[in-house]
């Protein structure tokens, strides 16, 4: 009798408990909860972007390494992350395998502090000496993931001591930390395994000091990692073992997330799904902020946009509220330069930027006798959407637009071969000095850009070199005041993928806001925790 | 020929023996007639009536109207997720895929299973040529071959035409030759090679008759395979361009948000799924009579 | 291909020894998959060469210049006339050396081996199923033609066969994998690893790749056999004789259809490695169908020759044996042998 009154009690007491909680929690509201240590978590990448690792992992090497942060952070841990608060204000770089860094000679040297006591997995340290090997090797490869740094002639690359290293540049160099975080110098190997491996092996199966190391890597397909027991940071990681593998797209992602065969979803853009995300209790969707705007590259450099009134016939045939309202439901400011709220030097607007007037664009298509535009992009689901409704708003306008969409390659091919007319592209970065900011698009002699004005070259390059934020932003802002006066290329949306979790996930730049350095946001892995419940 | 004549008697002795042949003959009629008018109607729906009934545009939509349900006024299927009428959209890809499908069909069956035929009559150095030059073709694998052509020649109705081509003509010329060698032995066919009748006459009076059936038979399955294979093309970034519209891109650009968006996907999953059936009832109905059955 | 009986001692001798006409029939069709093979690997080779882009592009990533992309074409030997680069990989090739990745340095043939079991897998599982399926049932149907069975059956076949098997992939996953989960979304587990749960991570995959085929050879081998029953002499004879219609319809008329039937199984084979790059997306397989179109894209055209020529060698067997196959079932068509 006893026992089963007891019984009764305990099973009255559950379904009180039971009772208290609410059913449809969302959002990261665990917070206060205590992360867990355990766990298996899958993540599933797009195949198209960062599920796709075709030439290895090794920074030297790895030409996808913007677009695989997962891989190479869980791998390297990094010498240096990007933090936040987490809504994604106050975001900055902040050292990691780093200890600290100090600018001398008015900028043209920094002197990086390496953390003492970080060894790779393979046993040996991770030393300055380390650090100098790895620099030197990344910025003498062929890859184009290596900073665009313009270093010193004489040994611009040194270790002082076991724990300093180093870098002297020509020019004051202010975002040389900031530039760290999209570069494959973050990454640091072990030279001593890359040099018993060889390179080609290395790539393979690398050996860093992060918080995982490899078990097993299927290229652009599955990425096997446990936990690194020897890790510099205590405690951490709290997962024990982390799956990356290729997925072929947001729906099948969704769905695996649904059935249980993955935890994580990075980069969702589908908007319809994103809606349907949203509404799972399963899942919890997190809209990291914005940092890169598209942008519509004009070519100045051959007809019909070497004519200014043909760039201002597209600035004001191009309705981007009209795109914000109905593709994006309204989620996203506008914005007039290449900055997004989400980064750094962000100012909505610029002081005579032409928006949309279907009027005036009628008018000077007549002047100029017609206008036939050939617009292209890089595959993908919403840049396709964007060109579509752009090929819509300026037929109104009399504009006449074939649009087209090409993988990697062939748009390379298309920006080299010259007789490219307008891109959808995205540019901009957190910082507009770093990565593929706003350099790679609007200097001077760059296949990849359609203008060629030597004011914005030498206002980008002051505001690469100074080390004071107010003047950097007032230079950035002259910067967009130039490109809007001249017509070069108008503005769109930032719009910035989701992150698609189970309920049971959670961590920075997952359930908490990073903003992306340059496309995907930075997920700090060792931080990423499950509820074992 | 008496040949037949005795086979159609026999047949009428061993087939089944069900119903009176009065209402046989009206199911019969009625066999061709269902699906006939059922492709009769889609053709028109697709070809004449975008011309002349006041249908939106396919094209060109207004992106704030994008994702509208279906009834919503002005488009009774609702528009896609740039704002087009879906409605619009299913008429107007249906004249692409439709074409693109019975041109490349067409192709095979000509082309492909007139040489196969012939190869298969000729034998000796001919049949050798002929079939290597296909077995080349047929052996790369089809994913390489599709990606590899339309990367040089681009997208569009044209190529991808030419594209899907390179496998059904293959492929019609190796159904083809095989039907062919089976027939080959037969009595009137050896016959007919004795009187020294010649190789084309043989093909055209002889083979076609007999091999044709089954020919058609492969040609309306192909029917809607093409219709799906040009969709798929899609993955690759080829086949026909949004926002171009057919019926195969359609789905293909649907299913990419099919959780959030499934009547993309089903509405010119319908428009096909009939079509096939027509093509294929038809198909079935027209190859009894013909054979005489 | 009618081969008249020589008179000279030497082939006649050689004709004894071997015998059977199937094997002599065998070698000389595989010595005709000799310039079958060096045709494929020509014209894929020429094909990849006619798409602009190059390795070299992939390798130095979106921001290179064509300076900086001209001198890599010329470190790894791009810029070299393709006769040259193709009679460099013909000569390894038949050394049995395929090459190294242009992109990823990886020995072609390290990472072959487990993509093609995967997608060897899931083709032979595709086959099993469809064939298993359709036989019967076409039998069945071709024994009662229009009545109930056959009917139904050709109603949902046709409307197989129009359903896209990406569609159908991810609507099985709704329904099995999410709504039941009865079975797993994505993801492969090798045979290593236990049998049972390497066929229960292909289930969804090998029935998505399965259904289409299945409807295809159902209607084709159904309608072969109605009209071979409809038809053909041999069948009134038969029937004449005495013999029951499962009887004709096993012994006669299938034996006849399955030449259309083997030929489309043939023709298939390499048709089906185009199906099994969308699969193998959707549901996460580490397969060849990937490799290869990650190949073409990046422009390796080790990864893709080697790929190719396999399965040319594949798909040439493949068609061998049903060349074989027809002459062991009919009698009368064995080549030079009137």
């Amino acid at each position: 009798m006893r026992i089963r009154a007891k019984a009764c009690l305990l099973l009255a007491g559950a379904l009180v408990v039971a009772g208290c909680t609410k059913p449809d929690e969302t959002g990261d509201n665990n917070q206060a909860a205590v992360p867990q240590r355990g766990g298996e978590l899958t993540v599933l990448l797009d195949s198209a972007f960062s599920g796709s690792w075709p030439s290895g992992l090794d920074p030297a090497t790895n030409t996808t390494g913007g677009g695989n942060l997962t891989q190479m952070s869980s791998i390297y841990g990094g010498l240096f992350r990007l933090v936040a608060d987490d809504d994604g204000k106050n975001a900055k770089v902040i050292p990691h395998q780093a200890a600290g860094y100090e600018f001398t000679d008015s900028g043209k040297t920094v002197k990086i502090k390496i953390k003492p006591g970080i060894k790779f997995t393979d046993g040996t340290a991770l030393d300055a000496a380390a650090v100098v090997f790895n620099i030197k090797r990344d910025m003498e490869a062929t890859c184009t993931c290596k900073p665009t740094w313009q270093l010193a002639d004489q040994d611009p690359i040194t270790a002082e001591g076991t724990d300093t290293v180093v870098l002297k540049f020509k020019q004051p160099n202010a975002a040389v930390i900031n530039s760290f975080v999209v570069a494959n110098v973050n990454w640091v190997v072990s030279p001593t395994a890359l040099q018993s491996m060889g390179p080609d092996a290395f790539r393979i199966k690398p050996v860093g000091a992060g918080p995982f190391k490899v078990v097993s890597n299927a290229l652009s397909s599955e990425l096997v990692l446990e936990r690194n027991p020897d890790y510099f940071v205590k405690d951490r990681p709290y997962l024990d073992k982390l799956t990356i593998r290729s997925i072929g797209g947001d729906q099948p992602a969704y769905q695996a997330l649904q059935a249980g065969q993955g935890q994580v979803y990075e980069g969702m853009t589908t908007i319809p799904l994103l809606e349907q995300a949203k509404k799972n209790s399963q899942l919890v969707v997190t809209q990291q902020p914005a940092t890169s705007p598209y942008v519509i590259q004009l070519n100045t450099k051959i007809p019909p946009f070497n004519d200014k009134r043909a760039r201002e016939a597209i600035y004001y045939a191009t309705n981007g509220e009209a795109i914000r309202q109905g593709l994006f439901k309204g989620a996203y400011p506008l914005s007039q330069s290449f900055t997004a709220d989400g980064g750094l030097f962000h100012h909505p607007t610029v002081p005579g930027y032409r928006t949309y007037d279907l009027e005036k664009a009628k008018a000077l298509v007549q002047q100029l006798g017609g206008l036939t535009v050939d617009l292209g992009t890089l595959k993908a689901y919403v840049a396709d959407q964007v060109n579509t409704a752009l090929q819509t708003q300026w037929e109104a306008a009399g504009i006449k637009t074939t649009i087209h969409s090409e993988q990697l390659n062939g748009l390379i091919q298309n920006f080299i071969g010259g007789k490219w007319q307008a891109m959808l592209q995205t540019a901009g970065a957190w910082d507009p000095a770093v990565g593929v900011g706003v350099g790679f698009r609007f200097s001077s002699g760059v296949p990849f850009s359609g203008v060629s004005d030597p004011t914005i070259d030498s206002l980008l390059q002051q505001a690469g070199q100074s080390t004071d934020p107010a003047q950097r932003d007032a230079l950035y802002m002259q910067v967009g005041q130039r490109i809007s006066d001249e017509a070069y290329a108008p503005f769109i949306l930032a719009f910035a993928p989701a992150s698609v979790v189970t309920k049971n996930v959670h961590g920075p730049g997952l359930t908490t806001l990073i903003p992306p350095v340059v496309v995907n946001t930075a997920i700090l892995w060792d931080e990423v925790w499950m509820s074992q419940a | 020929m008496a040949l037949t004549e005795v086979q159609v008697s026999s047949s009428a002795v061993v087939a089944d023996e069900t119903a009176p042949t009065r209402t046989r003959a009206w199911l019969r009629k009625l066999h061709i007639g269902v699906p006939a008018g059922l492709l009769l109607l889609i053709f028109f729906a697709c070809f004449v009536l975008p011309l002349v009934a006041p249908i939106p545009k396919p094209t060109g939509g207004d992106i704030l109207n994008s994702l509208q349900p279906a009834f919503t006024p002005g488009h009774i299927l609702g528009t896609d997720d740039n704002g087009n009428d879906i409605l619009a959209r299913i008429l107007v890809g249906g004249r692409t895929s439709l074409f693109v499908a019975l041109t490349v069909n067409l192709l095979g069956l000509v082309i492909g299973g007139g040489l196969g035929a012939l190869a298969a009559q000729a034998g000796g150095i001919v049949d050798s040529i002929i079939m290597r030059l296909f077995d080349v073709l047929i052996a790369i694998p089809s994913l390489a071959l599709i990606v590899a052509v339309s990367l040089s020649l681009g997208p569009g109705v044209r190529n991808t035409i030419l594209t899907l081509s390179f496998f059904s003509v293959p492929a019609f010329a190796r159904i083809s030759r095989a039907e062919t060698l089976r027939l080959r032995e037969q009595p009137f066919m050896v016959a007919a090679r004795l009187s020294g009748t010649s190789t084309w006459r043989i093909v055209v009076r002889h083979l076609a008759p007999n091999i044709g059936p089954q020919l058609m038979t492969f040609a309306m399955l192909g029917l809607g395979i093409v219709m799906v294979i040009e969709g798929a093309l899609s993955f690759l970034g080829l086949g026909i361009r949004p926002p171009a519209p057919s019926w195969g891109n359609m789905i293909f650009q649907g299913q990419l948000s099919l959780s959030g968006t499934p009547m993309l996907v089903v509405w010119p999953s319908i428009a096909l799924f009939l079509t096939v059936v027509g093509f294929n009832q038809l198909g079935e109905a027209v190859r009894l009579r013909w054979s005489g059955r | 291909m009618s081969d008249v009986a020589t008179t000279s001692p030497a082939p006649r001798v050689f004709s004894a020894v071997l015998g059977s006409p199937a094997l002599r029939l065998i070698v000389k069709r595989l010595l005709t998959a000799i310039p079958i093979l060096l045709g494929v690997s020509i014209l894929m080779f020429v094909l990849l060469n006619l798409i602009p882009g190059s390795a070299a592009l992939q390798l130095l990533g979106p921001e290179a210049t064509p300076e900086q992309i001209a001198r890599l074409e010329h470190d790894m030997g791009l810029d070299r006339p393709p006769v040259e680069r193709y009679l460099e990989w013909l000569w390894n090739a038949l050394q049995g050396d395929l090459g190294r990745s242009l992109v990823s340095r990886q020995p072609v043939t390290d990472v072959l081996p487990t993509r093609l079991a995967v997608t060897g897998e899931l083709v032979a599982l595709a086959f099993l199923i469809s064939l298993t399926v359709a036989i019967p049932l076409a039998l069945l149907a071709a024994r009662r033609p229009n009545r109930f069975l056959d009917r139904v059956s050709m109603v949902v076949s046709t409307a197989g066969l129009s359903v896209a098997n990406y569609v159908l992939a991810l609507l099985l996953v709704l329904l099995f994998a999410v709504k039941l989960g009865w079975f797993p979304a994505i993801g492969y587990t090798p045979v290593s690893k236990g049998l049972g749960d390497n066929l229960y991570s292909l289930a969804l995959p090998a029935f998505a790749m399965a259904f289409p085929l299945l409807c295809f050879y159902t209607r084709f081998l159904r309608g072969d056999l109605v009209d071979q029953m409809q038809g053909e002499d041999y069948v009134m004879t038969a029937r004449a004789k005495g013999l029951g219609p499962w009887q004709v319809l096993l012994r006669h008329a299938f034996r006849n259809s399955s030449f259309g039937l083997i030929t489309i199984v043939g023709l298939n084979i390499s048709g089906l490695i185009g199906a099994t790059v969308i699969i193998e997306s959707i549901f996460s397989l580490p397969g060849i169908g990937q490799y290869l179109l990650q190949g073409i894209l990046t422009r390796d055209y080790i990864v893709v020759q080697a790929i190719v020529i396999i399965f040319a060698i594949i798909t040439v067997l493949a068609n061998l044996m049903a060349d074989v196959l027809y002459a062991v079932l009919d009698p009368r068509i064995r080549y030079g042998t009137n």
